[in-house]
């Protein structure tokens, strides 16, 4: 039972960094219904930006106190302001020009991104893993039985969640997300009625890829370590967390994301490690057979 | 509208993801001192022959494949100084790199012997470094008749079983392939005992499923079994995994004396154990086979790599008194230390050497060919090399099997025991 609750929390930590992803992902496919290969690679390029502004501060070793909280939010902030750039900079060259065009040719951009920004980062940092330093203190703050529950887990759930509903009230309160909701339903109709089109969907690109990056510095803690290429096998894993919870859903993303990391943890506990994809991609096929449009799919008519 | 969206994506995916595989069989081409192709004709009265060399020199693997390659640049530059060769023949070096997006790969891997077989001026090759990659040069050179020693590959299906068999596609009767390591089934043994000399009783086994790490891996939960241990678990890692927090989680349950792990530090053996630090392993111990004796497992390790053991299937260059001379021109030359491969593709490459100056004198002060070189390989029997007096048997395993094990203490890596085995 111990070992169940664990794994359980092991779950929703990894879950948490797919569900990160999974929110760039489902707000681009929400607007321009584009999958954004390159997204994946925005995320680990997080890690490498976290690293480059641990390296800035000067940070080794374990932090503490407020000049935590102080490196913390540099590092997060850098993260999500540089990731967030290249993803406007990603959709300015390689999108915009082919938004009218045939569904195939921004497909293959994306993967032209991907791949480039694969490159560059192999290039910066060498195709080794790159350790992060270690600087958040990772005291155990529950244990009962086998079960603990440390810092960094709750760290990453936390962020998760607070992003989604930050992003949730964005879109749904604010009169950029209107213009954004307003684009995704259509838009020419939402140009007709003043919207600049190229501007909210730069925006979405912004949001989308800081949360991207917010996603590579909390995997760079967690694991500590970044590597060039885990863009594609994490943006594969939470593109199938959008597409499971209903691609354009943001709630949904977010719900995707810890039911594949619940399941790739499940899975590997009571079956075996080399089963968890089968099994979590074996639960997509299901669930796309019955409700084609994901589980929360058409429960929320508005699109982001 | 929505669900005709959502049918496309999965080709769409899928799309994506065939691309994502076919863009990865870039090699980039190394050369340390000199590479000539045999398309660039020869000056007058100098001839060129070339070694090939085919190591992975980028990315995780490159900490242990660049000093196995530096190896037999040091007995090429040693030969050509000693005038090993007979007037007008000079050796020089093709060196390619076989990590793909920094981890070895058997498709790049026979796309380098490939650019050898191609290339007339290479009588011989020196590599690969991992057992998956030989996997799919061994065919190839088999087929051309271009013999290869590989200083390091350990997998017991390349050179006896029907798995070897297997491998000799076009000449079934002709084998290309030697090594001066020992095989998997004595590295396992040797673990296996070792794990039982520390006290160990419940091993916890992990592999990377790939050719090397899984046979090691299934070796050693066979021996470790037949000492008396227990096996409380065997899980296969799946390739660019890079959370072990779950597997770890579900290992520590069993409450294991030892993790064993089967596999290459490139392939997932770093970070699992950076992991076990997170899910409350940070004392059990970690052993592995020679996929982890690289300095790269330390580095992504780092702290967490004190406590492991590791074993590889060559002597300890530095308690060898034959190996001193070697150690001294290397440090020279190089200005590092030996890897734990860096004597054996030494001898490798002074075989090879010995293999073609015989050749140019049987041929009458002509070059050799390609199948005279393999001859002469083939036949070689108690040669004096830094390693020991080394010959090949019959299936291509060397006659002076030699196992080290090591413990990481202070990240830095401590002799611990040196087996010499009966062949």
């Amino acid at each position: 039972m111990d070992v169940f609750l664990q794994q359980i929390v092991n779950g929703i930590s990894l879950g948490g960094i797919y569900a990160l992803i999974a929110l760039g992902y489902t707000m681009v496919y929400g607007i321009i219904e584009l999958i954004n290969f390159a997204h994946g690679d925005v995320y680990a390029l997080g890690s490498f930006v976290s690293l480059a502004v641990l390296a800035l501060l000067g940070v080794q070793d374990e932090v503490h106190g407020a000049a935590l909280i102080g490196v913390i939010v540099l590092t997060l902030a850098g993260s999500m302001l540089a990731c967030g750039l290249v993803g406007v900079l990603i959709e300015r060259l390689a999108y915009r020009r082919l938004r009218n065009a045939p569904r195939l040719a921004p497909l293959i951009t994306a993967i032209g991104m991907s791949f480039i920004l694969q490159n560059v980062m192999q290039l910066w940092k060498g195709p080794s893993p790159v350790p992060v330093p270690q600087f958040i203190p990772n005291p155990t703050l529950f244990h009962s039985g086998a079960v603990e529950i440390q810092l960094k887990q709750v760290l990453v759930v936390v962020l998760a969640v607070v992003m989604m509903i930050a992003l949730q009230a964005f879109v749904t309160r604010t009169r950029v997300g209107k213009a954004m909701r307003a684009t995704a339903q259509d838009r020419d109709a939402a140009q007709l009625m003043g919207i600049n089109i190229n501007t909210t969907i730069a925006l979405t690109f912004l949001i989308g890829s800081a949360l991207a990056g917010t996603a590579g510095f909390v995997s760079g803690v967690y694991y500590g370590t970044a590597v060039f290429n885990a863009g594609f096998a994490a943006g594969l894993k939470a593109f199938t967390a959008a597409v499971l919870g209903g691609i354009g859903n943001i709630a949904g993303a977010m719900l995707g994301g810890f039911l594949i990391g619940l399941i790739e943890a499940l899975t590997t506990q009571f079956i075996s490690d080399q089963w968890a994809n089968v099994v979590v991609f074996s639960v997509l096929v299901a669930v796309l057979i019955f409700r084609p449009s994901g589980l929360l799919g058409e429960s929320l008519p508005n699109k982001v | 509208m929505r669900s005709a969206a959502l049918r496309s994506l999965g080709s769409l995916a899928l799309v994506a993801m065939l691309s994502a595989c076919g863009t990865s069989t870039s090699t980039t081409t190394t050369s340390s001192s000199g590479t000539t192709s045999a398309s660039s004709a020869p000056a007058a009265g100098a001839t060129t022959v070339a070694i090939g060399i085919d190591m992975p020199l980028s990315g995780d693997d490159a900490s242990i494949g660049v000093p196995t390659k530096n190896g037999v640049l040091l007995a090429i530059d040693e030969a050509n100084k000693a005038k090993a060769l007979p007037d007008g023949f000079t050796l020089v070096d093709k060196t390619l790199d076989d990590a793909v997006q920094g981890t070895h790969d058997p498709a790049a891997g026979a796309q380098n012997v490939k650019t050898f077989i191609s290339d007339s001026s290479v009588l011989a090759m020196v590599g690969p470094f991992n057992s998956n990659v030989a996997q799919s040069e061994i065919p190839l050179t088999n087929d051309a008749g271009l013999v290869q020693i590989s200083a390091s590959n350990t997998n017991d299906g390349l050179t006896t079983g029907d798995n070897a068999a297997k491998l000799r596609t076009s000449h079934p009767d002709v084998n290309t392939y030697f090594r001066d390591c020992t095989r998997d089934s004595r590295q396992g043994t040797a673990l296996a005992a070792f794990a039982k000399k520390l006290g160990w009783k419940k091993i916890y086994i992990v592999d990377d499923n790939e050719t090397y790490g899984k046979g090691l891996a299934d070796i050693f939960d066979t021996q470790f079994k037949a000492v008396g241990g227990a096996v409380l678990g065997h899980d296969h890692l799946t390739k660019g995994q890079q959370d072990f927090k779950a597997l770890l989680t579900k290992a520590r349950s069993s409450a294991p004396d030892a993790v064993f792990y089967g596999g290459n530090t490139s392939t997932g053996g770093g970070l699992l154990r950076l992991q076990m630090a997170d899910v409350g392993m940070k004392a059990t111990p970690f052993i592995g086979g020679d996929g982890i004796s690289d300095q790269q497992f330390i580095t992504t390790a780092g702290a967490m790599s004190n406590g492991s053991y590791y074993s590889f299937a060559a002597p300890e260059a530095s308690k060898l008194a034959t190996a001193q001379a070697f150690i001294t021109a290397y440090k020279a030359k190089f200005n590092e230390d030996v890897g734990p491969y860096s004597a054996n593709s030494y001898a490798a490459a002074k075989i090879i050497i010995a293999a073609i100056a015989k050749g140019i004198k049987d041929n009458g002060g002509k070059l050799p060919t390609r199948a005279d070189v393999l001859k002469n390989v083939a036949a070689t029997k108690n040669f004096d090399s830094p390693i020991g007096k080394i010959g090949f048997d019959k299936n291509g395993d060397t006659t002076a099997p030699i196992l080290t094990i090591k413990k990481i203490q202070d990240k830095k890596a401590i002799f611990v025991d040196q087996i010499i085995l009966k062949s």
